[in-house]
């Protein structure tokens, strides 16, 4: 045997003797609870126990989360505004094409979904996209923070919190019930009053969507040996598509309603209805 | 505390309901005045642009197409103008084809009928030479024969004479 090759059979048996010593130190107690999963989960829900002082009021960190991601989104308008858009050229750059395309394709899902009335529409569903996105991926950074009691919370997705969820799908539901009133009228209220359920799914589906991606990664790091690859998994890559999903779908649903309860009504044909001929005048 | 009062199960909040309002509102008029509207804007302007392009690139083409319909016209009342011309040629060519046709058949005719004419003259001066000469030699023999006939009638009498006076002693 070579030099060379025992040196590298050497490097190599170190190397799993170290690996196998690393394993067996890390699951001396394994799957030991880092504390009670109900109470991380309890307080992964309803924030009872991790509330932060925001200017004086007692709230989610959520709230927090949710102007910070406001903040990040206009601060990146501005800059885009300042530096970017004047120089927008005919031929676009890839950057200028990436801007044009976010644009282009929720200005197209409110032209396509809702024909008739869509200005409004595709601005409140570019705004809403952006949030639902961005906010979701915001939980990837783990912004730390002190709540009120001291400890400290890593800021979540501004939709994660129940209450976020609740104004978003309402919100939505105003929105499309504004497009029913200006579009049709008494009519249009009608048409959207038809769908009640429409604002409490909406705001459950994506506060469930977001949480169960929350409650999943706390789950995962709740176990110290489930902490070490799987976060990359379940932590990214679950963000990244409830980013994508969920901002799909309530977009999607809100252009679809919209241009439902915004659709002019068809009016029928007027039927003359014919006289009847008395049937002794036919007989004679 | 209208915290405590509005505070309902599940931990929904109105108050955090209505902060996370405001900042979606804050965030939608920002988003709207510092992203959408200049970008929409601009893809507009641009939209506008090549519309206004392929609009004119159409005016374009159809003045090309109106031009060349045109010339195409002009080419076929061209060929037209030069059938009708050539036409006309021909027809004049024909005509004066005729006329030199019948001037030389006229011209023919009066040679002709000069020949015919000359021909006749000579034919009647032949005969009446001819006829001149038949009866001199008509008479040139008649003269002959008059004459031959005399002689020898005479040469019959001297013969006869003298054998009369020959017989006439004997007796």
């Amino acid at each position: 045997m070579s030099k060379k090759k025992t040196a590298v059979f050497l490097i190599v048996a170190a190397a799993v003797i170290a690996a196998l010593v690393v394993g067996i130190v890390l699951t001396d107690g394994l799957y030991e609870k880092a504390g009670s999963v109900n109470e991380t989960m309890q307080d992964a829900v309803l924030h009872e126990g991790d509330k932060i002082s925001f200017f004086g009021l007692a709230v989610n960190p959520a709230v927090l989360s949710a102007f910070v991601v406001t903040g990040i989104l206009l601060i990146f308008a501005a800059i885009v505004r300042i530096f970017v858009i004047p120089k927008f050229s005919y031929i676009p750059s890839k950057f200028q094409l990436l801007l044009e395309q976010a644009v282009g394709m929720f200005e197209n899902l409110a032209k396509t979904n809702s024909p008739h009335r869509n200005n409004f529409l595709g601005a409140y569903l570019f705004a809403a996209g952006a949030y639902i996105s961005i906010g979701t991926l915001f939980e990837l950074v783990g912004i730390p923070w002190m709540t009120a009691a001291g400890a400290s919370v890593s800021l979540p997705a501004p939709l994660s919190d129940i209450n976020g969820a609740i104004m978003m799908g309402c919100l939505s539901y105003l929105v499309i019930l504004s497009g029913g009133i200006l579009s049709n009228g008494f009519r249009g209220v009608g048409r959207t009053l038809k769908e009640f359920s429409l604002p409490i799914s909406m705001s459950f589906r994506l506060f469930g969507a977001l949480l169960s991606g929350l409650l999943v990664t706390e789950l995962v790091y709740s176990y110290l040996a489930l902490s070490f690859v799987l976060p990359v998994v379940v932590g990214v890559l679950f963000t990244i598509l409830h980013a994508l999903i969920q901002t799909y779908v309530l977009t999607m649903l809100t252009a679809l309603f919209y241009g439902e309860v915004s659709e002019p009504p068809v009016l029928k044909p007027k039927t003359k209805k014919q006289k009847k001929v008395p049937s002794e005048v036919t007989s004679k | 505390m209208l915290y405590n009062i509005a505070a309902v199960p599940l931990n929904i909040d109105w108050q955090q309901i209505l902060l996370h309002l405001l900042n979606f509102v804050i965030l939608f008029a920002g988003l709207y005045l510092l992203l959408y509207k200049p970008v929409k804007a601009f893809m507009q302007k641009r939209r506008e642009h090549y519309e206004k392009m392929d609009k004119d690139a159409e005016e374009q083409s159809k003045k090309a197409d109106a031009a060349r319909a045109e010339y195409e016209e002009k080419l076929s009342s061209c060929d037209r103008e030069i059938e009708e011309k050539r036409a006309a040629a021909k027809k004049e060519l024909d005509h004066y084809e005729q006329m030199r046709k019948s001037a030389a058949e006229e011209e023919a005719d009066a040679i002709l009928a000069e020949a015919r004419k000359k021909a006749a003259e000579e034919k009647r001066h032949a005969l009446r030479a001819a006829r001149r000469e038949i009866s001199a030699l008509v008479s040139d023999a008649t003269e002959k024969l008059v004459l031959k006939e005399t002689a020898q009638e005479a040469y019959d009498q001297f013969l006869d004479a003298a054998d009369d006076k020959h017989e006439e002693p004997r007796a």
